[in-house]
């Protein structure tokens, strides 16, 4: 098979190495930086939600804040979820218990955040 | 659609599928988060005929239609790494172009809209100014669509994915293999 430059000993086709070498980070390998994304987002979220209530609250009652955030939250964990689940699937690896872990403390600090923050 | 040889090693495909799919992924929740945000903009504005545009239901709206073009924008960019996907004469893949087409739409609108509102503080939905968000974001779900099928026929045919048992859906899995898909001329 010709590889990209760069790639390949000269002559002797693809070595395992090479394949390697072209794939980089493994996607099974990523849950953690994916983790890491899903948290800052959901952070995030919490941040442009409290914006609206504590900046705005003629216009964003906190009610309504709480609301975009644990609908908004949802999104965020479904997306997580699809991420990890697919790029582990047809491998060896199992993150189950990362996800149901990072998901259930999510929803803790969202119900928290719901029934303590706000104006 | 001529069939492209292997270029890559299956592995290394499949891998770069993958990481494709982290951003459709990304993309899908910032589109469902938009979603969300026109009823929460609506609201306002139903109350509030128009106040300015940084307010938090603005912000939202405002970041994400920046957000969405930048992160398909990045998608393209990595494309160019699965030759299977490439679009007419070794272009982008169609249904890419569209999905970035229509959100660029959008992001450029949001510029409009402002000039629009310096004038006329009405916000009712069906205003001039706000058509082309709307006709933007249907573009681009209808690329993304045929984008999204187009990456996930390609795992199915490398073995990486399980193709739907619906018949309908596997007709139409096939026909994205064949390139039929959404047009019978352009790959």
């Amino acid at each position: 098979m010709t590889l990209p430059k760069g790639f390949g000993s000269g002559g002797s086709g693809s070595s395992s190495a090479d394949v390697e070498k072209m794939i980089g980070k493994r996607v099974e390998n990523m849950t953690g930086i994916i983790t890491i994304s899903y948290i800052a987002a959901w952070l995030a979220t919490f941040g442009g939600t409290a914006a609206g209530y504590f900046y705005y609250p003629w216009a964003y009652p906190t009610n309504s804040g709480h609301y975009a955030f644990i609908i908004l939250t949802i999104i965020e964990s479904i997306g997580y979820l699809f991420c990890v689940k697919v790029m582990e699937e047809g491998t060896k690896k199992n993150s189950n218990g990362i996800i149901a872990g990072v998901i259930a403390g999510v929803a803790v600090g969202t119900i928290l955040i719901s029934l303590f923050v706000g104006t | 659609m001529a069939q492209m040889p292997a270029l890559i090693p299956k592995e290394v495909e499949i891998q770069r599928l993958k990481k494709i799919w982290l951003i459709v992924i990304a993309m899908g929740s910032v589109a469902a988060s938009v979603e969300v945000d026109n009823f929460v903009d609506g609201s306002l504005h139903q109350t509030s005929i128009r106040d300015s545009a940084f307010t938090p239901a603005h912000w939202w709206l405002y970041t994400h239609f920046v957000a969405l073009p930048l992160g398909w924008g990045s998608a393209a960019i990595y494309d160019r790494k699965v030759p299977v996907l490439r679009g007419p004469n070794n272009s982008m893949n169609t249904g890419l172009k569209m999905t970035i087409l229509g959100y660029l739409a959008t992001m450029f609108t949001i510029g409009v809209n402002e000039m629009w509102h310096f004038w006329f503080v009405e916000e009712i939905f069906a205003v001039p100014n706000h058509w082309m968000f709307n006709m933007g974001v249907v573009v681009a779900f209808i690329g993304a669509l045929a984008y999204v099928v187009r990456v996930y026929a390609r795992l199915v045919e490398l073995g990486a994915e399980t193709p739907g048992e619906n018949p309908y859906v596997a007709e139409m899995y096939k026909m994205a293999l064949e390139g039929k898909l959404y047009s019978r001329s352009i790959p």
